[in-house]
């Protein structure tokens, strides 16, 4: 029995179809078994071990998808040290957003070492001459190889004991203030024997899984690669900025290679609605896929229902739909639907969720959701995994009964240690062994039921993002009240995945020159600063966002107000009133996807 | 500025960006063509494929216009 991750890789290679095979833009694909992972790992740790790099220090790898990223993420723990997998840069721009993340995320995990993709390194420059880690950046190539032979290395090393850190995931990549996730050797074990445990191989099927999803992703990492790892068995990989533009080439992997298993966002699912053509797919086979896990954002029922119907033709079966829950604080997932059957969602009273914070059940509607119907379809992502249990509690922190929305608390045995040098985060997020997720929702007949945030989180495209930083980008902008913007997202019912939207409250000196600017003003900082496309927008007059009595805005607090259509200086809600802002945001759903399908979009 | 480049540019981004405006070269991509990361991403790409060349991080750098984008091609090309 595994004990550390260092004990999977130990003892991996043995089977002949345990390894990885690495997908490119031309379909073809470089396998490299465990074993040989193993032989690069451990030539790295002893590099590492030869530059002085002590146990539990972090090292930060920023590797694009490739044997390179897992040479150092495991060269880094057979060296007893602690990787901490960062993103590449994005592709055309924002350079100067993506050093100044890089810094703080290297400043935040206190990382000795960074080492990196040789076009990578290129960029680092500035974000290391700041953080200045002890050891500074170094390619593989550059590790010092004389040193101790690689395997002595290791047997004469430290090696980790279950309650040490074996990684540090950052759930948001931001500028503002990243978390730095600490999860030990015991938390990523327990997680991995709990995914691998979900996959039985019998005559029939050994089960492989085949992913697109970034390796500093929680779900790309701890989700896919640890468990083939543990089971010895093959994963096969495509570089996540290759699927999105193509995302075809995830399902012909799928189907070529007889994945069993394949994890996405949301998002991912959506995209190949809008981006793969049916002449992409000629002779795919998707048969082989028995779980179609969808976790990291919200599931949109309608995404679910319209990839189930198109990609049927190519023996996408109904029953893989598994729509998932987790969080990087729990290592990964919390709960799994069903695997051989199909999803389930159910309806409930829109009003009553909203007012009362009751799911009361509601007949099904029809297949597009709507204002015109009283229910809303929420989709079930299942029950608590092995180990894990659930607790809807009120704000008061007692529990409350199913069909209650209250704030989601969980506990099971893979919960981090806490965020890495923030004592104070991680006393609010973690209490007697339980850990506030910051999500809503509720349980009916044992299922949990997602409804909303809490927590002051954006994501998007399955990833997530810190409000702060998009409400910084325009915060100096003229005619912006200084300190007075608030960006939340949302899934909106029908919308195909959760929408973006920032409101500020104009200055009370900004000329009407200045206001007729600010939206595309706005727009553009975003996105210069983020990369993110603001969904929706509005200006507000000063002093109408809510705050707290200590002044704080409340961002989930604003998004109830205007999804209720009430952020407006306080005025009197009637019923007239709630129905016209019914009809004013399904009407701007409408409008919204008639705008993106204008602009090529999903 | 190489004009046919620059056309095929447009037809890129009508094709894959929806872009269906004109496109000249002193538009900037993030602020005047409104690219997130994604699209970006996506014309990057596209771009690749269809001038058959490798664009790589310090080329990237440098781009900040649809002319820079037009010109580092050109010298791939070149």
């Amino acid at each position: 029995m595994a004990e550390t991750l260092n004990d999977y890789l130990l003892r991996a290679g043995r089977l002949a179809d345990g390894g990885l095979r690495f997908i490119d833009r031309g379909e073809q694909a470089v396998w490299v078994g465990w074993g040989e992972v193993r032989e690069r790992a451990l030539a790295v740790a002893g590099g590492l071990l030869a530059l002085g790099v002590a146990p539990g220090e972090r090292v930060a790898l920023v590797f694009p998808t490739g044997v390179e990223f897992f040479a150092g993420f495991f060269g880094a723990l057979l060296a007893g040290a602690v990787p901490v997998p960062l993103y590449p840069p994005v592709r055309l721009g924002r350079l100067r957003e993506y050093v100044a993340r890089t810094t703080r995320m290297l400043a935040a995990c206190g990382a000795c070492l960074v080492l990196a993709d040789a076009r990578v390194k290129r960029f680092l420059g500035e974000a290391v001459a700041t953080a200045r880690p002890s050891h500074g950046c170094r390619t593989l190539a550059d590790l010092p190889a004389g040193g101790l032979p690689a395997a002595a290395a290791v047997a004469a090393g430290v090696r980790p004991r279950p309650d040490d850190l074996a990684l540090i995931q950052f759930s948001s990549g931001t500028t503002v203030a990243p978390k730095a996730v600490a999860l030990s050797h015991r938390a990523i074990v327990a997680q991995t024997e709990i995914l691998s445990g979900s996959w039985h191989d019998d005559e029939a099927v050994r089960h492989s899984c085949a992913s697109w999803l970034p390796l500093y992703h929680d779900m790309g990492l701890i989700g896919c690669v640890f468990p083939a790892l543990a089971r010895d068995a093959s994963l096969t990989l495509l570089p996540p900025e290759l699927f999105v533009v193509r995302p075809a080439l995830w399902l012909r992997a799928i189907g070529r290679y007889g994945a069993t298993i394949s994890p996405a966002p949301n998002f991912g699912y959506s995209l190949c609605l809008s981006r793969v053509a049916d002449a992409d797919m000629e002779g795919v086979d998707l048969s082989c896929w028995r779980a179609a896990l969808n976790g990291a954002e919200p599931v949109a029922p309608g995404v679910l229902r319209a990839f189930a119907e198109r990609f049927a033709r190519w023996g996408f079966s109904p029953a893989a739909l598994t729509p998932v829950y987790g969080l990087s604080e729990a290592a990964l997932a919390v709960t799994f639907s069903a695997l051989d059957e199909p999803y389930r969602s159910g309806w409930y009273d829109r009003e009553a969720l909203a007012r009362e914070r009751v799911a009361r059940p509601t007949p099904a509607g029809g297949s597009g959701a709507g204002a015109g119907e009283p229910g809303r379809e929420i989709v079930s992502v299942g029950r608590p995994l092995p180990g894990f249990r659930l607790s809807v509690r009120d704000p008061h922190g007692r529990e409350l009964p199913p069909r209650r929305v209250g704030r989601l608390w969980v506990t099971g045995p893979s919960l981090m240690q806490g965020y890495l040098g923030d004592a104070e985060g991680t006393a609010r997020a973690l209490r007697d062994g339980w850990l506030d997720t910051g999500d809503l929702g509720f349980l009916d007949d044992g299922e949990l039921y997602l409804a909303g945030r809490a927590k002051d989180l954006i994501i998007l495209r399955g990833r997530n993002h810190s409000p702060a930083e998009i409400e910084q980008a325009v915060d100096a902008l003229p005619g912006v009240r200084a300190g007075c913007a608030v960006a939340v997202s949302w899934l909106p019912e029908g919308a195909p995945g959760e929408v973006l939207a920032l409101f500020v409250e104009r200055s009370r000196h900004a000329t009407a020159a200045e206001l007729a600017a600010l939206p595309d003003a706005c727009r553009e900082a975003v996105l210069a600063a983020t990369g993110l496309a603001i969904d929706r927008f509005e200006v507000l007059a000063p002093g109408t966002l809510p705050r707290t009595s200590s002044g704080k805005l409340q961002r989930s607090e604003a998004l109830r107000l205007y999804l209720e259509g009430a952020l407006a200086p306080p005025a009197p809600v009637t019923p007239l009133h709630l129905a016209r802002a019914v009809a004013r945001s399904s009407l701007a759903y409408v409008r919204w996807r008639v705008a993106r399908r204008g602009k090529g979009l999903p | 500025m190489d004009t046919d480049i620059l056309e095929g540019i447009a037809e890129v981004a009508r094709e894959h960006l929806g872009w269906d405006g004109p496109l000249t070269g002193d538009m900037r991509l993030i602020e005047d063509l409104r690219l997130d990361s994604v699209r970006l991403l996506t014309l990057a790409a596209e771009v690749e494929n269809r001038y058959r060349v490798r664009l790589d991080e310090s080329d990237e750098a440098a781009i900040v216009t649809v002319g820079d984008l037009v010109e580092t091609v050109r010298r791939k090309l070149g």
